[in-house]
This record gives structure tokens, C-alpha cells and sequence, in this order.
């Protein structure tokens, strides 16, 4: 049992802005007062502190065929050490971090959960390999569907019972969490070297447009009900143009609702952000984004923001990395995965007086900054736009107009003509911030027991050492960066696992997958899979990921 | 100078850090300098006899240091002699400074150098003057010379300095080669891939690839980057 006394907790899921109160924990999860015992509690005397809930990271690429190979291709990656083995494994990487790695950095940061943003159904297994080798946070894997061939075989019928049971079949079979979409249609169209334009393109071979496939897969995921909505990497991503694609995709979300949550979140919008027709005349279609998100009230985003120094663009959409790598000249490598999607792997690096990198570092904060804080999450797409373990940048640049003002100096001037980051005053509050990386992921992902602090909640918990009553966010940004950077206690499941930065035990989380099975009639689709077994290198019976292979499984079943 | 001889035959690599600058210490305190063996961290001294004879810069090694990786790199100043063979990196990312090795050097010999000296009097192994793997600039200045033969990869990502090679070399010599040279006294095999700049000089026998074009100052290419390098018959 935990005692967390005196913390001044923000906790916008339950309205809870900057208020002294006492936090218990009792067996994992949060709990009233009258449910513990004071004298067996152990007390954290957190007196002028922030407390909030453990951070959730609702896009990062951290298990998988594409961070693996990324990390085979890039041996310059591997030679920053993290941790000598003894107490803790051994961890190494410089933004590409190995799994033991991934799990220390977000617990020291104060982060509790993330999710593996895109997993092909058919190497889900690794995928699960590597997530149960990441300690210290839970975790969940979303499977990727725009680009299978029997997805567009469902969608060419017409036959929303077979898509829905294709879904609900593949989710279990991947022990995967929902429902992931990347540049749909496009990838099937790499194979044969190419991609699509607009909604509208037909898929070579197949009787379907990326519209459809966007349109059919948000409605199979309605009927099924899953927790978490369509996950949609937007077509033309990284295409100077792009955002008028990207507002053509929202409008599709149109016409559906939930009453718990978004029908359609787009993520790293800032890569689909693009205005201009090439890279000379590049620009920010940012605004008109974050203008069309906020006038919806079904649609969120996440933002997808570079930051400066190195990354490594990995991503299923296998013809926008090719792309990359003719661009740049750097070394790439090419996924193609079955009849079920592609992807390819590019190192890369954003620079401040690269007037491109300038302008991309700009659009994502337009994004955070202009989009309603209810409907953007915070995020790196990491590693594509650079490590995870720079949130802390983020929230504080959001918070402070003072802090961007002396970044914009820093960078290359084409942003004062090509953005409009120069002319905004919004400062978001600390209130908005713990929400864009706590509540609202939480919400997105449709994870009710996470990123709050109400009764039942997980007791994934961080304390910050900073008093926000007596801290002027927008002068006092370095303070408020070098307080997120390192949590003073980091709360796990009720197990402080980090103290001041430092890893005090290692703990494995959960992976949570989503069974919906009980909602469709599987057989309507079987004997279609089957046939498409012919063009697998596998037999059916060898496909898909047991339950009872994973180190902590929690079913999530859709009644 | 500091003398220092293996006490032991080493079961396991030694990674030792070692430079010029030690000679300005005292030998307790050489004696004390960490290095690794194997995954141990040990003192210099449990692995070696250390001695110290005035007070000039320069690291005397005798006997066999062919399981001592790691010996001059980041050297700035100062002088290595080693009177037998050297393990690997020697050298690694040196600056200045002169490094002799008087039996054979292993692999990754002067990799992403800057400048100073490295002469070898017997053989060396692959690797010399490169990039590591994954780093986009191998040597970029200094020289290295090699009186015997080499292995592989010599020069890969090259983009200064020089490596004379009095033997025979093996494969792809100068690959992705930016700038500096490259002198081959005898006989080697595929020369200049996606070389962009820089002068490879061969005076034997050398396998050149379809993608270099003949012209006045020799062999220009490579083509498929649209380089400008040059490989020359000397
Ligand atoms: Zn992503």
C-alpha cells in the first residue's frame, strides 16, 4: 500500500487542476482513503510536488520487423551505452534503443505505457517477442490492415460481415489492439513500384480506392465496437501538398460516431502536413488541419514532431521510404510482408538550418499549438521524427511563447515565411500538457484505467520535482524541460520502480490485445483465408501468437 | 618513456586505451589505469610489467601485444613503438602523434584518423584508415604505411591523408573514397567502388570495375555516383 501525501495533482480526466490532495494505492490501483490502512502504508511525502499519471504514448515504433532491422542497418546507433549489466540488463542505443532500452528510458521519464504503432498480422510474434523484452511499462501492438489483400477482397464484395470477421479474426490472431491503416492501397501498389495519388486511385489488381478502404475499415470497426478507433498513417505522407489529402481523409471520418471516443485518429499529422508543390515552395498546411480537427468533434491527431539531431524514418509505407532514401542518399531497406503490407527503414537526421527540417520541426508544434488540446496527443512517431525521451521538449515549448521565440532564432528563417509558428501567442497550460500525454492518449486508445488518477485507475503514477503554483511556465521553461526530462518517482502498478531518475527495480508490464471475436461469425471469412494461405510462406495452422506465449497477457474482450 | 611488457599470456582480448599522455604520469599511477579484460575491468598493472625510464612522451610495448586492441587511439601527440604485434583499432581516431609497429598490426588499423603516423613493418589486416561500420567518414588525415602486405577494405569512406601499402592488398580498396590516396606497391584486387574522389596509385596488377572511364589522368569514375575519383598504374 501507498501513501502519496501532499502532491499538488493534475488530473484532467476527473477535472482535477493543481489541487493538494493525498493519492492511495492499494493492489495496483488507486483507492479510496477508507480502503487502506495509513500505518502499513508506505508514505511518499510528495509536499510541493506535481503528481499526475504515469505517461501514455499512443504512436511509437518500439517491438517489430522495422525497429529491429533498423537497429541490424544502423551499428552507429548501438554505441551509445545506457546500462552495464548487473541489477539491470544491459542497454545500449543513441535514439535507436534496444528493448531493455526502450522500457528504462520512458520509466525515467515518468512514462507507464506505450504502444507499438504498426505490426504486420503475419510477424506479430517477433513483435510480441520484443515487447515482452521491454521491462517496466505495459504495452499493445496494432496490427496494420490497409494494405492486406484480403482486406481488399472483403471491401471489393461489399461485405461488411466478412470484413468485420477478417478483423476480429486477425486481431486475436495477432494479439493485436486494433485497427492501424498506413498510406492504404499505396503499399499493394509498391509492389509493383508504385503508389497512389489521391483517394480516388484504384489499387493496382484490386477493385478498390484508399477512400473505401479508409471508409469500410472505420465502419467494421464501429459495428465491431473495438476499443480504440481506426489508426490512420494518411497516403502522399512526406509529399510537399500532402495536407489537402490529409483534410480529404479526416472529412471521411464524416458521418460515423462514438459516444466514448474519436471514429478516426490520423497520426504524425506533421509528415501530412505539407503545403506547396515541391520542396522549393514547401509550407505548413497545419492550420487548416488543426482548423478542420477542431470544427469535428470525431476526429483526433497526434503530432508527430521532429526533433533535432538524429533519427531513423521507419514506417509500412514502403513507397514514401523509398522515396526518402532517393531523396537523401542514405542507406535504406525494403520490407515487403506477404500478401499483408510492406514497409522500409531510412536513417535520418533533422538539422535547424536544413530550411525542410526547419519547417517540418515547425509544423508539428503548429499542430500542437493550434489544434484544441482535447484533440492532439503528443508524440515523436519515434524514432521517425527522434527519441521519445524529448516529450519534455515538447510540453515545455508548448508552454512557453518565450522558449519557442529563442528555438526560432536557432533555425532556418524560411519558417517565418513558410509557417505561422512566429505569429503564435497560445501557451498552452500545464493542465492542457498533462492531458496531451496522459488523459487524452488514454482516451484514444480507449484504455479506461490509464492516464487518470480516479478510484480504480492502474497506479501508474509520476512525481515531478516541480511546484506548478509556484512555477512560471512561460519564463521558467529550462526548470520545467529539466523536470519532465527525469521523474523523482516513477509509479508503476503501485511499485515505485525509478527515484530521481534512477531505476530502483525492474518490473515487466502488461500487453493488453483485444478479443472481438464474440462479435462476428468467423467462418464467413475462413474459407476465404484459406485460399489466400496459398500465398503464404506459412500454413494457417502455424499462424498467429498463442496467448499463452506472452509474458503478461490481458485480454480486453468486446461484448 | 614507459615501458610496459605482458605479464601473462592472455586467455581474452585486453581493451586498453593507451597513450602517449600516460608517459607524463608516474608508474603508480600508470599502474592504476584501467583497462578491460575480457569483461572485467582491471588495473594495468595485474596484466603488465610497467617501467618508467625518463620523461619523454612515447609508450615502449615488448613482447606480444596481438590480443591488445585498442592501443594510441585518440592520440594526439607523443610516440608508440610497439616491438612486436598489435592488436586491434590500434590507432582508432588518432590526431597527431607517431605510432611504430614493428611485427604485424590486426584489423580496423587507423580507422577514421585524423592525422600523425602510423608505420607497420610487417603485415596488416582488413579495415585500415575505414569508417566504422555505420559512420559515414573513414580516415581524414595523417598517413599510415604498411612495409609488408594487407587484407580488405582499405580506405573505405576515405576522405584525406594517405595509406602507403608496400605489398600485396586484397579487396575493394578506396570504396565510397572521397579525397586523399591510396599507393599500392604491389598487386590488388577490386579497386575504387562508388569512389567519389581521392587517387588510388597501384604498381602491380589490380582488378578495375566496368564503371571507370579512361582518360588522360588515368582512370576516372566511379560512374554509377558520378564520381571524380582517379586509379592510376604507377
Ligand atoms: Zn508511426
Amino acid at each position: 500500500m501507498l501513501w502519496i501525501k501532499n502532491g499538488i495533482v493534475v488530473d484532467p480526466k476527473n477535472k482535477i487542476n493543481l489541487e493538494k490532495m493525498d493519492i492511495f494505492v492499494k493492489n495496483g490501483k488507486i483507492v479510496p482513503e477508507s480502503e487502506i490502512k495509513k500505518g502499513d502504508c508506505k508514505v511518499i511525502d510528495a509536499s510541493g510536488k506535481l503528481v499526475v499519471a504515469g505517461g501514455v504514448d499512443m504512436h511509437a515504433h518500439i517491438a517489430g520487423g522495422k525497429i529491429n532491422t533498423g537497429r541490424t542497418m544502423r551499428p552507429e546507433e548501438m554505441r551509445v551505452v545506457r546500462n552495464i549489466a548487473g541489477k539491470f540488463r544491459a542497454s545500449v542505443g543513441r535514439v535507436l534503443l534496444t528493448a531493455p532500452a526502450i522500457g528504462y528510458e520512458y520509466a525515467k521519464m515518468g512514462y507507464t505505457t506505450s504502444f507499438e504503432a504498426a505490426t504486420p498480422p503475419v510477424s506479430s510474434l517477433h513483435t510480441h517477442e520484443e515487447l515482452d523484452s521491454i521491462p517496466m511499462i505495459d504495452k499493445a501492438a496494432l496490427p496494420v490492415f490497409g494494405n492486406w489483400h484480403l482486406v481488399f477482397k472483403c471491401i471489393e464484395e461489399k461485405n461488411i460481415e466478412k470484413l468485420k470477421a477478417l478483423v476480429a479474426w486477425a486481431i486475436e490472431r495477432s494479439k493485436g489492439f486494433g485497427v492501424k491503416v498506413v498510406n492504404p492501397g499505396g503499399v499493394e501498389a509498391w509492389m509493383y513500384g508504385g503508389n497512389v495519388k489521391n483517394l480516388d486511385d484504384q489499387v493496382p489488381g484490386f477493385g478498390v480506392t484508399p477512400r473505401e478502404i479508409i471508409t469500410w475499415l472505420i465502419r467494421a470497426n464501429e459495428e465491431l465496437g473495438l476499443p480504440h478507433s481506426v489508426h490512420l498513417h494518411c497516403n502522399n505522407l512526406g509529399v510537399p501538398g500532402n495536407y489537402q489529402t490529409t483534410i480529404e481523409s479526416i472529412k471521411l471520418a464524416k458521418g460515423f460516431k462514438n459516444e466514448k471516443r474519436q471514429v478516426l485518429h490520423v497520426t504524425h499529422v506533421q509528415f501530412n502536413a505539407y503545403s506547396g508543390s515541391s520542396w522549393r515552395d514547401f509550407g505548413s498546411g497545419a492550420a487548416e488541419i488543426a482548423k478542420l480537427v477542431n470544427s469535428m468533434d470525431n476526429v483526433t491527431i497526434d503530432m508527430g514532431q521532429p526533433i533535432f539531431g538524429h533519427a531513423t524514418a521507419m514506417t509500412g509505407d514502403a513507397p514514401f521510404q523509398f522515396t526518402l532514401h532517393k531523396l537523401l542518399g542514405a542507406r535504406w531497406s525494403n520490407k515487403d510482408t506477404e500478401v499483408e503490407t510492406g514497409a522500409g527503414i531510412v536513417p535520418i537526421g533533422y538539422l535547424p538550418n536544413n530550411p525542410v527540417h526547419a519547417v517540418q520541426w515547425a509544423i508539428g508544434l503548429e499542430l500542437g499549438l493550434l489544434t484544441e488540446s482535447d484533440k492532439v496527443a503528443l508524440t515523436t512517431d519515434y524514432p521517425n521524427g527522434g527519441p521519445f525521451t524529448e516529450y519534455p521538449y515538447i510540453m515545455a515549448m508548448l508552454m512557453s511563447k518565450k522558449m519557442r521565440e529563442g528555438e526560432l532564432k536557432k533555425v532556418h528563417q524560411y519558417v517565418q515565411k513558410a509557417t505561422n509558428l512566429p505569429s503564435i501567442d497560445v501557451e498552452k497550460t500545464l493542465y492542457e500538457v498533462i492531458h496531451m500525454t496522459r488523459s487524452l492518449p488514454a482516451r484514444i486508445l480507449g484504455l479506461e484505467n490509464k492516464g487518470h488518477l480516479g478510484i480504480g485507475a492502474d497506479a501508474d503514477i509520476a512525481i515531478y520535482n516541480l511546484n506548478p503554483l509556484e512555477t512560471d511556465f512561460s519564463n521558467g521553461f529550462e526548470k520545467v524541460y529539466k523536470a519532465f526530462k527525469v521523474a523523482e518517482f516513477t509509479i508503476k502498478g503501485g511499485e515505485v520502480i525509478v527515484r530521481n531518475g534512477e531505476l530502483l527495480k525492474e518490473v515487466y508490464g502488461r500487453t493488453f490485445w483485444v478479443d472481438a471475436r464474440k462479435k462476428v461469425d468467423l467462418e464467413v471469412v475462413m474459407q476465404d483465408v484459406k485460399n489466400y494461405f496459398q500465398y503464404y510462406s506459412l500454413q494457417l495452422s502455424n499462424y498467429g501468437v498463442e496467448e499463452r506465449w506472452l509474458k503478461k497477457p490481458e485480454r480486453l474482450e468486446v461484448v | 618513456m614507459i615501458i610496459i611488457k605482458p605479464k601473462i599470456d592472455f586467455e581474452v582480448s585486453v581493451e586498453a586505451e593507451l597513450t602517449p599522455e600516460l608517459a607524463t604520469k608516474s608508474v603508480e599511477e600508470v599502474k592504476k589505469f584501467k583497462v578491460y579484460y575480457g569483461n572485467r575491468i582491471v588495473e594495468l598493472g595485474e596484466l603488465f610489467e610497467i617501467r618508467k625510464e625518463g620523461d619523454d612522451k612515447k609508450l615502449v610495448f615488448e613482447g606480444d601485444f596481438s590480443r591488445v586492441k585498442w592501443i594510441g587511439t585518440k592520440m594526439v601527440d607523443g610516440e608508440i613503438v610497439v616491438k612486436g604485434s598489435v592488436g586491434a583499432n590500434c590507432g582508432a581516431f588518432m590526431k597527431g602523434g607517431r605510432i611504430l609497429v614493428e611485427g604485424n598490426a590486426d584489423d580496423w588499423l587507423g580507422i577514421e584518423m585524423a592525422g600523425g603516423e602510423i608505420i607497420v613493418k610487417g603485415n596488416a589486416g582488413n579495415l585500415i584508415g575505414c569508417a566504422y561500420y555505420g559512420d559515414a567518414v573513414g580516415m581524414t588525415g595523417g598517413r599510415i604505411v604498411i612495409e609488408g602486405n594487407a587484407g580488405n577494405y582499405i580506405g573505405e569512406k576515405m576522405n584525406g591523408g594517405e595509406i602507403i601499402i608496400k605489398g600485396n592488398a586484397g579487396d575493394f580498396i578506396g570504396t565510397e573514397m572521397r579525397a586523399g590516396v591510396i599507393e599500392i606497391h604491389g598487386s590488388c584486387g577490386f579497386v575504387g567502388g562508388d569512389m567519389r574522389g581521392g587517387e588510388i596509385r597501384i604498381k602491380g596488377s589490380f582488378e578495375l570495375l566496368p564503371t571507370f572511364r579512361k582518360t588522360e589522368k588515368g582512370w576516372v569514375g566511379d560512374v554509377n555516383v558520378k564520381g571524380e575519383g582517379v586509379i592510376k598504374q604507377i
